[in-house]
């Protein structure tokens, strides 16, 4: 299945059926994937978060996504990525009783296929960083799929299950309380400002910070290389 | 295209410390996209002494940073830095190693920016750049400013520096001095010097043919490039020394401008013209002095008032006006030193008519005045015209010789005279003096042989008591009576000094008693120790230190003038080239010193001793770690200069 998609994409590349972003996102992924031998402190990981209609990937759509890279242990501000993708309601008022719902969906489309190449460009081949990844994973390849066919192909860091590991060892807590991995939770613990919170870009950036926290965490604790913390 | 609300939220960070408040929004941003933010624990190190200059510079967002240098193996505290504070700034500048390490002292958060951002900032920025203007300067340790900038800084970043509120009256305008004494400006120095002296003027204007300022010069700039210069200068014309452009005003200023543009130029004179330019004729001259005697101005109403008061209980009650006159120049930052010079005046003026009162109270209890040379002398802070704050009385009473028969009439005389006259001054608020050195006391209500007999003694003797007691007494400055007998005193004390070398030396070490702190750590005091401390005593650490260093200096220079402790620096730093630099930050420290020392009393009710740094901004902060470093230095300057690591160890 896997390989399935790959080379339907690389056919449709191959007869430019397809934006360039997509293109040059897969070759690189291809020809330079994650390493896992290398130290993890030179590898750039991009943190971003997600915000969707709701919870639910297949049926809820993406509002925007934040994100901003982290390397040699430094957040790079001017590396950030933020990137709305929304109605604008105030357009041609005149002309939506006539194709109102055709002309939103349209401008939708044209948003979100820009904003998923923009980011494509940006997250380019470098390890994705989320807290509770799935959710982010999955919305964002469910609108990849939609429009190109195209999964993520990068390396996945949880932040949440680095944590609990860090925090726990390999042997879960039983006792530990649902919330306590929480994002706010676990800023709290870690003594890390809990501001812009709930705006894609905002989180990003706390959850850079809470990454830095933890890789520093990891380095003390003797885990130097990126198979390390991709367990 | 980044992200503009991590950018806003960077932005927010920088915005809460100088200097990136003062910083457009435009700047800011752009600034601010640059920041990469780095997190340390505990026990890392940012930067090795002798490491390459990073790329970057650093600033504290969260947690806490050690500068230290290793001397002899062993690791010594340079600096602690805290939220808000920048280092490794020098170096980039200077392309040159570090002369630190930056050592994490509490787990951190850290922006660093890249060294072509903060060049940007600094070349595009004037106040910026004044703010690290002293980094480009060499052979500074990581981190200081010089004060010579902190004083601007305090200036550029105070928040309304000019706003014309002072109390009553002030909007009253001054009226110049429009029987103006001016030359050509080819007339030579001596014949422009007689007619000052002729015309008993402290400063005549160069005028072209038009009457068109061109210049001009004060009694200051001829003490300092003709009397201080070793080439006879007195034929050259006036024009070689004269201040040029004169700052030229328009007619009907008030006070309260001038004060500000007093403030603001840091002059003493102001050209009055047509109107308001070089370019039109003269028509008057305003000076420092003009102000604070200005018809309808609170301190020369004060002090008229006071001259004119029928009885001794109005005495305090303009007294008390003074200290409301002294509040709403605190709060407008009026330069410290017009502020002292005001205070003083009013100090005189009251103990003059004490003086006036008690002696016409004796008179009348049958008891007049001996037919004797007398005087009255303020010893201490208000020796140095330094006292803000109305705190304890250090007076003595000196007079002429009394031939042998008359000798216990007059001495008796004296001391009832000094027991009316403290009496009334501690009816005015000014306390008694807990170690008693008060003219009411026989000890130091003496004749003039008396007085040479005791200093000589100090002098010759300089064990710790006398020693403490000459950093009081030799401060000493005549106030009412015959001056000349004050002048004959201090003449002979410094002859005295001067062939008594020892005391020099017990005179430096005691200047030396008091290291000053090392630094601040948010709400704490740092000492060397490595310490902390939630308050400290500004007197006894700074301001002392900085006093018995001048003094000192001032007795082994031979000066003879009295002088305040910032005059003292003026003048050491005129005449003794060695010093100049620390000798003008040093005197810049001590009305910085001052100015806090009288905010944080009237605020507190208190004398301002104590300062918690809780109730500091950082800007404060900032000036205060700077004026410590000068402290520092200053004693060690002054260690050297008298060889003390002999004496001490």
């Amino acid at each position: 299945m896997r390989f399935f998609w790959k080379r339907r994409v690389k056919n449709r590349c191959k007869f430019g059926d397809l934006p360039e972003q997509v293109c040059s996102y897969l070759a690189i992924n291809e020809s330079q994937p994650i390493i896992s031998k290398i130290p993890f402190r030179s590898q750039r990981f991009v943190v971003l978060d997600t915000e969707a209609t709701g919870l639910d990937y297949k049926k809820d759509k993406l509002i925007s996504i934040g994100a901003i890279s982290l390397q040699d242990g430094m957040i790079s501000i001017e590396d950030s990525f933020e990137t709305l993708i929304r109605q604008i309601e105030t357009g041609d008022k005149e002309s939506i009783p006539v194709h109102g719902i055709l002309k939103r969906d349209l401008e939708w489309a044209a948003q979100e296929e820009a904003a998923l190449l923009c980011f494509l460009s940006y997250i380019n081949n470098s390890i994705l960083v989320a807290h509770h990844a799935d959710f982010d994973k999955n919305i964002i390849n469910h609108a990849l799929q939609k429009r190109f066919g195209l999964l993520l192909l990068n390396p996945f860091l949880d932040t949440e299950q680095f944590a609990r590991r860090l925090e726990k060892g390999p042997f879960e807590d039983p006792f530990h309380k649902p919330g306590d991995y929480s994002l706010d939770s676990l800023c709290t613990r870690y003594d890390i400002e809990l501001n812009d919170r709930h705006t894609s870009a905002g989180d990003a950036f706390l959850t850079a910070q809470l990454l830095q926290v933890l890789l520093c965490t990891a380095r003390k604790k003797g885990l130097t290389f990126i198979g390390d913390i991709l367990k | 295209m980044a992200s503009n609300t991590i950018i806003d939220r960077v932005k927010t960070e920088l915005q809460k410390y100088p200097p990136f408040n003062q910083l457009t929004d435009n700047v800011l941003q752009g600034f601010s996209t640059k920041i990469k933010v780095q997190y340390y624990q505990e026990g890392e190190i940012i930067f090795e002494k002798g490491d390459d200059p990073k790329p970057y510079a650093f600033i504290v967002i969260k947690g806490s940073v050690n500068l230290t240098e290793t001397i002899e193996q062993e690791e010594v505290l340079i600096d602690v830095c805290d939220e808000g504070d920048i280092f490794g700034v020098r170096h980039i500048l200077a392309h040159d190693n570090y002369y630190v390490t930056a050592k994490v002292a509490e787990e951190s958060l850290i922006y660093a920016v890249p060294v072509q951002e903060f060049r940007n900032l600094i070349e595009n920025d004037s106040k910026v750049a004044l703010f690290f203007a002293a980094e480009f300067a060499s052979g500074m340790p990581e981190r200081e400013y010089s004060l010579a900038h902190s004083v601007t800084l305090r200036k550029a970043y105070s928040n309304n520096p000019c706003k014309p509120v002072l109390v009553e009256n002030d909007t009253l305008e001054i009226h110049p001095t429009t029987n103006v004494v001016s030359c050509a400006p080819d007339v030579a120095i001596q014949h422009a010097a007689k007619i000052m002296a002729d015309r008993n003027v402290g400063s005549i204007i160069i005028v072209n043919d038009k009457r068109h300022p061109l210049g001009i010069i004060t009694d200051t700039d001829l003490r300092k490039k003709v009397v201080a210069v070793e080439a006879n200068v007195k034929n050259d014309p006036v024009s070689s020394i004269m201040s040029s452009p004169v700052y030229t005003i328009e007619k009907g200023k008030t006070v309260a401008d001038l004060i500000i543009l007093m403030m603001k130029t840091n002059l003493r004179h102001f050209c009055v013209t047509q109107d308001g330019t070089p370019n039109t004729p003269v028509e008057g001259i305003i000076s420092e002095h003009d102000v604070v005697t200005a018809e309808g101005n609170n301190p020369a109403v004060i002090i008229k008032e006071m001259m004119q008061c029928r009885d001794k209980e109005k005495l305090a009650m303009q007294r008390e006006k003074a200290e409301e006159l002294l509040i709403s120049y605190l709060q407008q930052d009026v330069g410290i030193h017009f502020i002292a010079n005001v205070i003083t005046e009013v100090n005189d003026a009251l103990i003059s008519r004490a003086m006036e009162f008690a002696i016409q109270e004796l008179n009348d209890e049958g008891y007049p005045k001996p037919e004797l040379r007398f005087c009255w002398l303020s010893m201490g802070s208000e020796g140095r015209k330094e006292q803000l704050l109305r705190t304890d009385q250090d007076n003595a009473i000196l007079y002429d010789n009394p031939p042998e028969a008359e000798a216990e009439k007059v001495k008796q005389y004296f001391l009832w005279l000094g027991e009316k006259v403290t009496k009334i001054l501690i009816d005015c608020g000014f306390k008694k003096c807990p170690a008693d050195i008060m003219a009411n006391n026989p000890k130091w209500n003496q004749s003039l042989t008396g007085w040479k007999t005791l200093f000589e003694k100090w002098i010759l003797t300089p064990e710790p008591k006398a020693v403490m007691h000459s950093t009081i007494f030799f401060d000493f400055r005549p106030v009412y009576g015959n001056m000349d007998l004050a002048d004959e005193l201090k003449l002979f004390v410094i002859e005295k000094v001067k062939h008594g070398q020892g005391f020099l030396i017990f005179f430096a070490v005691n200047a030396l008693q008091n290291p000053p702190p090392l630094s601040f750590f948010r709400n704490f005091i740092v000492e060397s120790s490595g310490k902390h401390a939630n308050e400290f005593d500004i007197k006894a650490r700074t301001m002392m230190p900085l006093c018995d260093a001048a003094r000192v200096l001032a007795f082994e220079l031979g000066i003879k003038e009295y002088l305040s402790t910032s005059e003292r620096y003026e003048k050491i730093a005129e005449i003794e080239p060695q010093l100049k630099e620390l000798a003008k930050e040093s005197g810049m420290a001590y009305e910085i010193l001052m100015r806090l020392r009288a905010q944080n009393g009237l605020k507190h009710k208190n004398s301002g001793r104590y300062i918690n740094p809780n109730n500091l901004n950082k800007l404060e902060r900032q000036a205060l770690r700077n004026i410590f470093k000068t402290i520092d230095s200053l004693q060690s300057a002054i260690n050297l200069r008298y060889q003390l690591d002999y004496v001490r160890g």
